[in-house]
């Protein structure tokens, strides 16, 4: 199949379906017709694009966790916990790394290990071995809307299960669920592999179920500049828009400079509004924050600190919703206890800051004019290498290196840029490697570096960059040298 | 003479920016890195020990599944001829925060010469890899 930025036809549609279906036993379970019946008896409050609705109405930001443990009853042991103890507004249900990668027999081991040593011994929820029967029994069991987040690039088997179960919202994308995700699959097919699942999303739609769809925004998490992972989201929303969904989430990590987290999401708002304008769709946009999602310090009291901030910025900002972390970060999985805390913290903070935004200021409209400039640089000539076409200028660009993610694991992804931050904290371009910025953008970040540098007694260097990503772990934003 | 060193991450994991950063300072303290990256099976470390006549095998695991992954690396190392070969293992390596002294003997009864805490500085595993081959 070529790749474009075209709606699948029927016809390709279900020609793939047929196929998909058969990749794990419990793909016969699943029933589109069966399961749009299922879907419209679901309750408007667990529906997840209605949840999101209400809360854009009444300008709240939502909180949710993760989390995902691999038996069927200890993970609803797990989620009532967080809705009840810890006051979650959302549920996820975080799928395991096996599941991610396609390797269901090894989720049969993680299962059977986890059941013999009485401890989950899978990083989350193996969805496809437990099917569309158990999906359902997850969604039966709480009263919250849910939603699968993972990190899959190839999730069209998970898609069509999870849907099917009840859960109504997904979260990833080509881009996001690949370059983040994997080592060696191409963009070409993880795209149109996610095209099939934002189509079924659609195909939903056009039967009278709304499905959230989310791009998975803060790519590998550490320290991608705004304009990067705005142009992601932004190239993310268009894919799935022309696939027909409707109820699109679209989402950024902090970065934690204050001014810069606050630009990022209005400007996010802001220019995918305006090119779903242009392009035609009409999309319902919330988005998600993320909080800080690079290393964090090992003593949960500074985690809470981390934590608060995170949730204050969010707040500031005026997301949606935001993506809570939990003192056990810097440990890896935390238990449910923990997971409720950082719930808790969370939710203490939105609820101070309800109804308080950070006010227009000069500061705020430079950053905000700074990456609208810096993203359309992008977008611009990812459109110019496609020719028109998104998809297979997304693809090119890659390939070009015009678009490029900091510390990606995918060879698909040049590698050639380098984030820093500035004396405040934000994140600019130390290396620009291909992307097609204007001079004055580049010189704007190099001045800010340099001046930075300047502070610090050294020259601007990759050492900076590895002292950037242990600072927020030790204790600061700015990775100052030790002996300052 | 450099001694070589295989890193990488194993198993269905794909934190990539550890990774880089373990390059980046094993690299600038004079080792010749070969570095497979993430998402490498056993298999993957093998090989690439046995092409380049490694001295030590390095292998991260950030996402909980490490105990799962690692299992069988010291007898496959046997297997395929790599005798008295360095096995070092750090990250997240098992799901959830557990005590840590039971998680570094269970892998240091897996066969593993050195086991690192989540956090633990580069600068610890460039000194006990020092040590380990005896380079002053």
């Amino acid at each position: 199949m070529t790749l474009q930025n075209k709606r699948l036809t029927e016809e390709e549609f279900l020609k793939q379906r047929q196929e998909i279906l058969t990749h794990w036993p419990t793909g016969k379970d699943v029933d589109l017709q069966e399961a749009v019946d299922y879907l419209k008896k679901v309750p408007e409050h667990k529906n997840f694009a209605a949840k999101l609705r209400k809360a854009s109405e009444e300008g709240i930001t939502l909180a949710q966790p993760r989390a995902g443990v691999a038996l069927v009853d200890e993970h609803i042991k797990l989620l009532q916990y967080l809705q009840n103890e810890g006051g979650a507004d959302l549920l996820p249900n975080t799928i395991d790394s096996y599941t991610r990668q396609n390797r269901y027999n090894e989720c049969q081991v993680g299962i059977e290990e986890s059941i013999k040593e009485n401890r989950s011994m899978l990083n989350g929820f193996p969805v496809v071995n437990h099917g569309v029967k158990n999906c359902r029994k997850v969604l039966e069991a709480v009263e919250l809307p849910l939603q699968a987040r993972h990190g899959t690039p190839d999730a069209r088997l998970l898609t069509e299960i999870i849907h099917a179960g009840g859960w109504t919202s997904n979260e990833g994308g080509g881009i996001s669920y690949n370059i983040p995700y994997a080592k060696s699959v191409s963009l070409e097919k993880t795209i149109l592999d996610w095209q099939y699942c934002d189509r079924l999303t659609g195909m939903y739609e056009e039967m009278g179920v709304e499905i959230n769809r989310e791009p998975f925004g803060p790519l590998t998490g550490t320290l991608v500049p705004p304009s990067m992972s705005n142009a992601v989201a932004i190239i993310e929303g268009l894919l799935a828009a022309e696939q027909g969904v409707k109820n699109l989430t679209l989402g950024y990590g902090q970065c934690g400079n204050l001014v810069q987290d606050v630009a990022a999401i209005r400007t996010l708002v802001e220019q995918a509004s305006e090119y779903f304008k242009t392009y035609g769709y009409d999309i319902e946009l919330t988005t998600v924050f993320h909080q800080w999602m690079g290393g964090f310090p090992a003593d949960e009291s500074k985690a809470f600190g981390v934590i608060s901030w995170g949730a204050a910025t969010a707040a500031l900002a005026g997301a949606t919703k935001v993506i809570v972390k939990t003192p056990h970060e810097a440990m890896g999985i935390p238990t449910m206890e923990a997971n409720a805390q950082g719930i808790k913290a969370t939710k203490q903070v939105l609820n101070l800051l309800k109804g308080q935004r950070l006010t227009m200021s000069k500061e705020l409209q430079a950053e905000m004019q700074l990456i609208k400039a810096e993203t359309k640089c992008i977008l611009d000539k990812v459109f110019e290498l496609g020719k028109g076409d998104l998809a297979v200028g997304t693809v090119k660009a890659f390939e070009t290196g015009v678009m490029d993610i900091p510390f990606a694991p995918s060879k698909y992804n040049a590698g050639k840029i380098l984030p820093a931050r500035d004396n405040n904290g934000a994140v600019r371009y130390l290396e620009f490697g291909n992307i097609p910025m204007s001079k004055d953008i580049k010189d704007f970040n190099r001045q800010l570096l340099e001046a930075r540098a300047k502070t610090e007694g050294r020259d601007v260097s990759f050492q900076m960059v590895v002292d950037d990503i242990y600072a927020v772990g030790k204790g600061t934003l700015v990775g100052r040298p030790e002996n300052k | 003479m450099k001694k070589n060193i295989v890193l990488g991450v194993i198993g269905a994991d794909c934190h990539a920016v550890g990774n880089k950063v373990l390059d980046y300072a094993f690299t600038e303290a004079g080792f010749e890195v070969i570095n497979i990256g993430v998402l490498s099976s056993q298999e993957d470390f093998i090989n690439a020990a046995i092409e380049t006549n490694a001295s030590a095998i390095l292998v991260s695991s950030l996402y909980g599944h490490g105990e799962i992954d690692c299992r069988g690396l010291r007898e496959k190392c046997e297997e395929a001829g790599l005798k008295d070969i360095l096995l070092y293992a750090g990250g997240n390596l098992v799901v959830g925060k557990q005590e840590w002294a039971p998680v570094q003997k269970r892998f240091e009864d897996m066969g593993f010469n050195r086991v690192y805490a989540p956090g633990t500085s580069p600068q610890v595993g460039i000194k006990h890899l020092k040590e380990d081959l005896q380079i002053i």
